[in-house]
């Protein structure tokens, strides 16, 4: 066998790889910074996992401490031992002040971006089943495709009247009004977002807008306006056609699942 | 972060290398109108009409409108002054870049070169262009920017009002002069130190070809027109361009990952006026203001963009400072403030909204006035008419139009003043008040949620007429503390004494 890697050196490396994969991932691909107090979250349980991994059996963890132990009891390591004995009550020491000092950085607010929608709710007045909503113009895109069509254009001209300022010409959510706005508008085109949902769903994110959101889901940040106010059901049932239609995602059904 | 940045500029530097490369041989193509006709009807008509004549369905609430592609005339246009029609390339970076701004947003994402160039072939079809514009505009030796040329570039730009008559005396576009387009809408002088509000870039070279073509369908001349009696020679206005460069604000500016005022702690009296210096020790934070089409009456066209906020505190009150440009200072009953103003006239105001109390866990009132279940406080400044002084006042709010004035606004000062285009607000109020179920009471060290709302009053916003926010923090940073050296010194004394301890055993152990 080749060298082999001290057990020790083994978890350390792991831990790590781990944290600096955490940073590359999301700080450097994603360009989502990570929020310190969630890295230090994620790298508990990493670390507790380590742990439990290298401790599995009796010899592993004899193994994983012998280095230590060495270090306190072999009197050859005399030098090393008190070099150590200097350095750990000092890096000690600073962890403490620097974890003490205040933090000005805003609170982490973490929400469901899109929460369970309730079985039912009050649409228009009307006690309205999500399960069983259907969007009433679908079927036309089969049997009548060019009437299918009118209704998308009609579906276009309601979005750019109403909802580009903050959605985007470009359905890409970076409207003229996004960047002043916390949270920041959806991205239609990315496939997390429409591409995941049924027409039903975004019928009710659209007609009960953000206060019509449930408390995971923070509907007191929301600027979605509440659109039952200002739009038809109509109108909200073509602008969903449209958002399909522009940006070639499908919306999710019953039968597909 | 470091690594970050330096990768995405080495993108960028890669993307423009290659545009750079390919602008040869993709000029050399030649571009299909069908099928920029295809593109135009999926991507642009919505906008821009069906005619192009920038009638589509939301011109009317878009601020500036969609551009009527059937006259040929465009902002960005490097074409010489002489020239009515702009080049092919100001075409296809204006679809390729987009008009900061707009709602003219960059296609580059999501349409290719080829599909760019086809576009524009389609568009220029709308009012009949088919040459490309002969004179050019005549750049001669770019002037490298330099205090000397800044200094005789500030020197031209305020000579016989050549560039303050419209933009101002400090570059806010506050010079009292009502602009119309040639569609006789109203439009605003740029405020050139707000450089993320300009159509192309803030570049010198930019500002160079916009001084020397003009921005046409707006007042903006060309200084290279011999017969301007405010004409400029190039290299004087390359002066102007580096001059215009400078003015961009630095410091009160947004910066995405700043949503947390910091209140610093002061000792005495807190700076009741807003210009007192003591306010210069107070970093500033900025925050995009947007139109309030959230609740009814949905308004579309503010002219507030941004607001830059400072808080300072003592053992007793504390001190707000809000700072906002605005073109016009708008006075009620005063002549030249309706002359510039637009239909009807109201006072310019700004509020400061609060939560009730600090919010325990996540749960904040709504955004936007907050609503019956959690109402919030609004400490509203306004600018005063002719007949009556400056005012505060506070008032609780369950929603946008149900807002209740106090008549007692307890012990909230303002003061205000207007200066170069720009409003400062100061007020001022006890940490602590008695009404403790309806008045925010500020602690120490927490998290408060803080949105702002504004008023320009010459462009008719009055209620729910208005431009936003949405929640940011403040926080009363504490002093600093000895505690942490104190726990840090306990921690290392203890840490040493257990591994002396152990290593002390371990020798003992091995004695025996």
């Amino acid at each position: 066998m080749a060298m082999k890697i001290p057990r020790l050196l083994q978890a350390a490396l792991v831990l790590i790889g781990v944290y600096v994969g955490f940073i590359v991932v999301f700080d450097v691909l994603l360009q989502a910074i990570i929020p310190s107090s969630l890295l230090a979250m994620y790298m508990f349980f990493v670390t507790a996992g380590v742990f439990m991994v290298f401790t599995y059996d009796e010899e592993g963890t004899r193994e994983l401490v012998a280095p230590i132990k060495a270090l306190v009891e072999d009197p050859s390591k005399r030098l090393i031992r008190n070099i150590v004995f200097v350095i750990v009550p000092l890096a000690a020491g600073a962890a403490t002040y620097f974890q003490m000092q205040p933090s000005f950085e805003a609170p982490v607010e973490l929400r469901t971006i899109h929460p369970a929608p309730p079985t039912t709710a009050k649409i228009y007045g009307k006690q309205v089943n999500l399960l069983k909503l259907e969007n009433p113009f679908r079927e036309l895109e089969k049997e009548d495709p060019d009437q299918f069509r009118e209704l998308v254009d009609e579906g276009a001209a309601v979005y750019i009247r109403n909802c580009q300022f903050c959605h985007g010409d470009k359905l890409d959510g970076n409207g003229p009004y996004a960047a002043g706005l916390n949270p920041t508008p959806l991205n239609f085109q990315d496939v997390g977002t429409i591409a995941q949902l049924q027409e039903s769903y975004l019928f009710w994110r659209i007609s009960t807008g953000g206060p019509g959101l449930p408390k995971e889901a923070a509907p007191w940040i929301s600027s979605m306006p509440v659109w039952q106010d200002f739009l038809t059901e109509d109108e909200i049932w073509k602008v969903i056609l449209y958002l399909y239609d522009y940006t070639g995602h499908e919306p999710r059904s019953w039968e597909h699942e | 972060m470091m690594v970050c940045g330096l990768l995405k500029s080495t993108y960028l530097l890669l993307i423009a290398g290659l545009l750079t490369f390919y602008a040869g041989p993709v000029q050399a193509q030649s571009a299909d109108a069908d099928n920029g006709e295809v593109i135009y009807a999926k991507r642009c008509q919505q906008c821009h009409g069906e005619e192009g004549d920038g009638l589509g369905p939301a011109a009317e609430r878009l601020n500036p409108p969609p551009r009527d592609f059937t006259l040929g005339l465009y902002k960005i246009k490097s074409s010489a002054f002489e020239e009515d029609f702009p080049n092919d390339d100001d075409l296809l970076r204006m679809v390729r870049d987009g008009m900061p701004g707009t709602a003219m947003p960059g296609w580059s994402d999501l349409l290719t070169d080829q599909e760019i160039r086809d576009v524009v072939a389609y568009i220029k079809i709308f009012a009949e262009i088919e040459e490309e514009p002969e004179q050019q505009i005549d750049f001669g030796t770019q002037v490298a920017s330099s205090a000397e040329s800044i200094a005789a570039g500030k020197e031209l730009y305020h000579a016989d009002d050549r560039c303050s008559e419209c933009h101002g005396n400090d570059g806010k576009g506050n010079a009292i002069k009502k602009l119309k387009d040639d569609n006789g809408d109203r439009t605003w002088p740029r405020n050139l130190t707000k450089p993320w509000t300009f159509r192309a870039s803030n570049e010198p070279k930019d500002i160079f070809t916009r001084i020397t073509a003009g921005i046409p369908t707006t007042q903006m001349p060309s200084f290279a027109d011999p017969k301007s009696k405010k004409v400029l020679n190039i290299e004087e206005r390359w002066h102007v361009a580096n001059y215009v460069a400078s003015l961009a604000k630095e410091i009160e500016v947004v910066r995405p990952e700043n949503t947390v005022i910091q209140a610093g702690r002061i000792d005495g009296d807190l700076p009741a006026k807003p210009d007192d210096p003591a306010w210069n020790s107070a970093p500033p934070s900025t925050f995009f203001m947007v139109p309030q089409i959230v609740g009814k009456e949905r308004f579309y066209t503010a002219t507030n963009d941004t607001i830059s906020v400072r808080a300072l505190y003592n053992d007793t009150h504390i001190a707000i400072n809000l700072e906002w440009d605005d073109r016009t200072m708008s006075i009620p009953g005063d002549d030249q403030a309706i002359a510039i103003a637009d239909e009807e006239i109201y006072q310019d105001a700004i509020a400061v909204q609060w939560p009730i109390k600090i919010v325990e866990g996540m749960e904040k009132p709504y955004f936007l006035m907050g609503d019956t279940s959690k109402p919030v406080n609004l400490w509203r400044w306004s600018s005063g008419t002719t007949q009556e002084p400056e005012s505060v006042a506070v008032f609780d709010a369950a929603g946008i139009g149900q807002q209740q004035p106090r008549g007692d606004t307890g012990e909230l000062v303002a003061t205000g003043s207007y200066q170069a285009g720009t409003w400062r607000v100061v007020m001022i109020r006890p940490l602590n008040t008695d009404a403790t179920d309806n008045d925010l009471q500020f602690e120490e060290g927490r998290f408060i949620p803080v949105a702002f709302f504004a008023w320009d009053g010459s462009n008719s916003e009055n209620g729910s007429r208005l431009a936003m926010t949405t929640w940011y923090w403040l926080l009363l940073k504490p002093p600093p503390s000895a505690m942490p050296m104190v726990a840090a010194i306990i921690i290392a004394l203890l840490v040493a004494a257990v591994l002396i301890f152990w290593g002390r055993s371990a020798a003992a152990g091995r004695k025996e």
